[in-house]
This record gives C-alpha cells, structure tokens and sequence, in this order.
C-alpha cells in the first residue's frame, strides 16, 4: 500500500497495518470493563444490603457488633473510592502491591481497580434503589415474621433491581470509557493501541480517532442492548385468569 | 375474664419525642373476641395496633402472648409475628410477587412449608376471599378491594391465632368497602381472634363483640357494642357519636 495522503486513507492505513493490536486492545478493554463491572456490581449489592441493615439495641451483641464493624469499613471504603480520581487509585494500587512483593501484573490490576471504583458507586446506588421502595413492604414481610434478610432478597431487592437497571447500563459505560485510564498501569488496551501505534508514524491524530470509532462503536451497541432489555424486563401487562377457580366466586 | 387472655398489653406507653400517643394501655384480648378500636384521628388506635405487633417498639409496658412477656429481639420478634398477623390500610402487598406468591411467602419462609402444602392453603384462603381466579395476577392489576382480601388471605395463610386490622377500608372507595367488610364479617363468625381499627360504624356495632373506644392516647371506653351505640358513658364518645351520626344523616 502507497503511502496514505490524507486523513482517511490514514486511518484505513492504521487498522490495515495493526487490525491486529486494535482487535486485541478492544477485547482487552471489552475484558476488563465486563469483568470488573459484574464482580463490581456484586461487591456494591453486598455494600448496598449492609448499608441498609437495621439491628435493634434489643438485639445480642453479637449481632450488633459485625453490623456495626462491616458499615464502618464499607462506609470508609466508599468515601476513599469516591473521593479520589480511578487514575490515582490505579496507580496507587499497582505500585503499592507491588511494592508490598505481590506480583500482579497489569490486566488483574486494572480489574481490581474497576471492581473497588464501581463497588464504591454501585453501593451508593443500591442503597438509593432500596430506599425508594415503599416501607410498607418490608412491614409488610415482617408483619408475617419473615426476617429482615429474606424481606430484602426477596421482597426489597426484586423491586430495587428494577429500578436500578438504567443506572447499572450507565455504569458498565462509563467503566468501558473510563478503562482508558488504565493505561498507566501497562494495560495493552485501545487506548495504549493507540498510543503505540500512534508513535510508529507519528500519526497520534488519526491513531486516537480510530479508538474513538470504535469506543463510540462499542457503547453504541452496548446501549441499545441495554435498551432492548430495559423493555423486557418491564414484564406483561396482562395476566391470566385462573379458570379453574372461577365458579368459586367472581 | 371467662378464658384466659390469648393476649394481654400491660402498661403500654408510646412517645414520638415528646408527643404522647399512648399513655399507660391496658387491655387483655380473650380467644374469640372481635374487638373493634373507634376513635377520632389521632387518638392513638393505629399506633396501639403496631405497638402490639411490635412494628412501633413501646417506650414502656409489654406485651403478653400467652402469658408470655415477648421478647424484643428479631428472632422472638419474627417468631411472635408469625401468630399474630397484620392487615394494613395500604395492603403492602408485595409488588414483585404475584397474588398466589404473596399467599405463599410466610408459609414458604418462615413456616418452612412445601411447595405444595404452601400452595393448597394459598388457594384455599384465597377461595374464601373470591381472589382464586387471579393467583397469576400482580397487585398493580387489581383494584384496592381485591387487594385487600388478598391481603387477608394472606395473613390468614400463616393460621394466626389473632389477626389485626389497621383501617382494611379506609384506603378504599366505597364500592369496594363491602365485599372486605364481608369478608371480615364471615372471619368474626368463624371464631377468628380480631382486633379491627376502623371507622366503619355499622359495622362495628354489628360484628364487634366489644368497644374500644380511645382518645388522646386512653381507652376512654371498653365495652360491649349495644351499651357503647346506646348509652356511651363519656363525654367524649357521646360527641364522636354525635358527628358521626350527623355525617350520615
């Protein structure tokens, strides 16, 4: 192939010569958002749920005492994650295991750091979904004995969920934007493509613009997913009758 | 008392800061009894109601089941409101379930039934109610009426031995306040303990076995239906029986 000329033909040029390491940086990327976002959201369901646990000063002690100890350490978590910027807290990370003798390498790293960013949001919220849940249902668990937990698993939860879907879609998009980031760390993903092969021909304009397509690609996509999910989960709008009981009474 | 109380408040007292809203309730329920709870807004009846389920904690006093003082923490908690069930103005019903899920969620959870055996009573209750037809329904489908005998059927799935009502129809329209009242009345007949807060006079004179009347955080009056509609001894009932009388008139 001649010598590329202008803008476009460069841009075909870039993902001609290194289709390769673009495929490869978008499924790094692609790795470490779904990875770090799900066991994310796991973490910030947990956080969420003992955010919300209430203990009654009736209660043993020994019920107390772990309620109050896990809030206290989930509550100081969540103010360090969101309170300092993914790009510190990677670094921060990496180096200081690293330093601490623990040999992890970049792509655990950056998931780790993914994971604790969206733990901390997540959690936030979780707790906003489960106090927009009418507390006449949690009375109404509890005035048929069931216990805090299984109101919140199966009765509050349920409901939060829904809720909080369109917040979880944001999040996983802003953890595929923001995986950018983790470049500092040594993470082969786009936006070190673009980088590197940037540098080749010291064409960083057009390198940049080829992750930006396929970023913009990626949570376009992504987003009509979550959309065409959004309205599944809206769930029917009618039901069926039972016939069999009909002559019971109308 | 004939029987023995199945439940028995003693010294009960209820503080919002520093607001008094129940001061010093005695009250012993026998088994059987349909005791109604009259009374204007803010005489304390609802919060007497979710004190003696423990969804209020008292500031002072107790509450007996059987004798037994209950105990505050949740374990007892969940154990003495699985006896003693609850059925609220506002349904709560739960909207992620539909109504055969909602009749089976005490039985399942905490009565640890079967499958079957958890749905057999569901269905069975929910017959008595009229509500069987629309076991696949959710609580958003129905109307507030057939959300209330759901409700019921609910409560009465995990076989209380006393059920409590806080205001069943006053979230209600009036078309829909029959078809629960009967419902409550075929429950009194059948032997059912029941404490009702209610505003429904009539029937109150007709199903209660006894008067509750409260005000500004007393029992003012406990007595038998005929002698409270007829020859209220206080002051203050006379006037509440007054303006309801005027109101139907």
């Amino acid at each position: 192939m001649a010598q590329p000329t202008n803008t476009l033909e460069w841009i075909a040029f870039l993902f001609q010569e290194y289709g390769e390491m673009f495929w490869q940086g978008t499924l790094v990327t692609l790795y470490i958002a779904i990875a770090g976002t799900l066991i994310g959201f796991v973490l910030g369901f947990a956080l969420g749920v003992i955010g919300d646990l209430q203990v009654s000063p009736h209660d043993p002690w020994y019920r107390r005492l772990p309620v109050r100890v896990l809030k206290w350490i989930g509550d100081v978590y969540i103010e360090v994650f969101r309170d300092t910027p993914m790009i510190v807290q990677a670094m921060v990370l990496y180096y200081g295991l690293r330093s601490a003798g623990i040999e992890i390498t970049p792509v655990p790293a950056a998931i780790l750091v993914t994971v604790l960013n969206t733990g901390a949001y997540m959690s936030e919220t979780v707790r906003a979904g489960i106090n927009s849940i009418d507390p006449g249902q949690r009375e109404g668990g509890l005035a048929l004995g069931m216990t805090s937990m299984k109101i919140m698993v199966k009765v509050i939860l349920p409901q939060a969920l829904r809720n909080i879907i369109p917040e979880m879609a944001n999040m996983f998009l802003t953890n595929l934007k923001m995986t950018s980031v983790l470049n500092v760390i040594g993470v082969t993903e786009l936006f070190m493509v673009a980088k590197t092969t940037g540098a080749v021909y010291y064409k960083y304009f057009e390198a940049y613009l080829c992750i930006a397509l396929i970023y913009f690609v990626l949570c376009f996509l992504f987003n009509r997913l979550f959309l065409m999910l959004e309205k599944k989960m809206k769930g029917r709008a009618d039901y069926a009758l039972a016939v069999e009981y009909m002559s019971d009474g109308e | 008392m004939k029987k023995a109380a199945v439940l028995s408040v003693r010294d009960l007292s209820k503080s919002f800061g520093s607001h008094e809203v129940l001061k010093k309730i005695d009250l012993d329920v026998a088994p059987g009894e349909v005791i109604c709870v009259l009374g204007s807004s803010g005489s304390g009846k609802s919060t007497l109601l979710r004190c003696i389920n423990h969804l209020e904690t008292p500031t002072s006093g107790e509450i007996r089941f059987h004798g037994n003082p209950v105990q505050k923490h949740a374990r007892a908690l969940s154990d003495y409101r699985s006896q003693v069930g609850m059925v609220f103005q506002s349904f709560n019903l739960f909207n992620n379930m539909t109504v055969l899920d909602n009749c089976m969620a005490g039985t399942r959870n905490v009565l640890n039934l079967s499958r079957e055996e958890a749905k057999k009573r569901a269905i069975a209750q929910l017959k008595a109610v009229g509500m069987a037809p629309y076991i696949n329904a959710k609580p958003a489908q129905l109307s507030g009426g057939q959300k209330q005998r759901v409700a019921i059927a609910r409560g009465l799935c995990m076989e209380p031995e006393i059920l409590l009502f806080d205001e069943p129809t006053s979230a209600l329209d009036p078309e829909m306040v029959q078809g629960v009242l009967n419902v409550m009345r075929d429950l009194a007949e059948s032997g059912l303990t029941m404490i009702i807060v209610t505003h429904e006079m009539a029937f109150a004179r007709d199903v209660a076995s006894r008067i509750i009347f409260m005000d500004q955080g007393y029992v003012a009056e406990d007595t038998d239906p005929e002698s409270f509609f007829t020859a209220p001894t206080t002051g203050r009932a006379r006037e509440f029986l007054s303006r309801y009388r005027e109101s139907q008139a």
